[in-house]
């Protein structure tokens, strides 16, 4: 299998799974954006919600950054620099979900 | 010779129709949704900031601009969602036909805004 049947592949199986968590997600940013500090650490800290919306930054981070590597193979003529581009993304799509999940832990303690 | 995937043409040059706009629009939200995402995470780790100065945040998304930023983000993932629901038919081999593809087109305009709506009306309790 070539590496860009995979990507479609990974690209397919992560939009179906991070729809429903972004429908979820939707919901509760809606009734929690304006609440207190208690009741939004609270949100964050509890279980579905921990589990849920650690699933959601994953895939998130996952699906957007297999869609925007399209978007520069589409728009990036210079192969180094589509290189770099690519190597970016992935990098932010790694930190940023990681430090997210690392600190939510640290919020539970 | 070196083999070299072709690039897509240049936006300017396409005539508008339903599906150019749903397809550019896709992407744009799609890189607007990385954005947003990492605005969430950005709000968890506010919260390591402590009770006080966590009053800043809330007063944020008492103003306009904060409303605008949430109502926003769920239009944004509403379109997304929507709009990958089509490109999942598309991928079954369905609603290719033009009039199909108009159809579903609009059906992603105008649901998104509806989804909107709905999130509101259900996140905020709004139904009795």
């Amino acid at each position: 299998m070539i590496n860009a049947t995979k990507k479609w592949i990974f690209l397919k199986i992560s939009s179906v799974i991070l729809m429903p968590l972004m429908l979820w997600f939707l919901f509760n940013l809606v009734s929690y954006y304006d609440k207190s500090y208690d009741e939004v650490l609270l949100f964050f800290t509890s279980q579905p919600t921990k589990f849920l919306f650690s699933l959601f930054i994953i895939f998130a981070y996952f699906y957007s950054s297999l869609s925007i590597s399209e978007v520069f193979e589409d728009y990036i003529e210079s192969e180094k620099l589509k290189y770099v581009a690519n190597r970016l993304l992935y990098l932010f799509a790694i930190i940023i979900p990681i430090s997210t999940l690392l600190l939510l832990f640290k919020l539970s303690l | 010779m070196k083999e070299k995937n072709p690039l897509s043409p240049h936006i300017q040059i396409y005539n508008w129709h339903i599906s150019s706009l749903i397809s550019i629009s896709h992407r744009i939200t799609g890189i607007i949704n990385i954005i947003l995402i990492t605005l969430i995470c950005l709000w968890t780790a506010l919260l390591l900031l402590g009770d006080i100065n966590y009053e800043l945040i809330q007063k944020f998304f008492e103003t306009f601009f904060g409303k605008f930023l949430i109502m926003g983000t769920v239009w944004s993932f509403s379109f997304q969602i929507l709009s990958e629901i089509r490109h999942l038919f598309w991928d079954l081999g369905l609603g290719f036909e033009l009039k199909t593809s108009k159809i579903t087109g609009l059906l992603v305009i105008f649901g998104s805004f509806i989804l909107t709506i709905f999130v509101f009306i259900l996140g905020r309790n709004l139904i009795l």
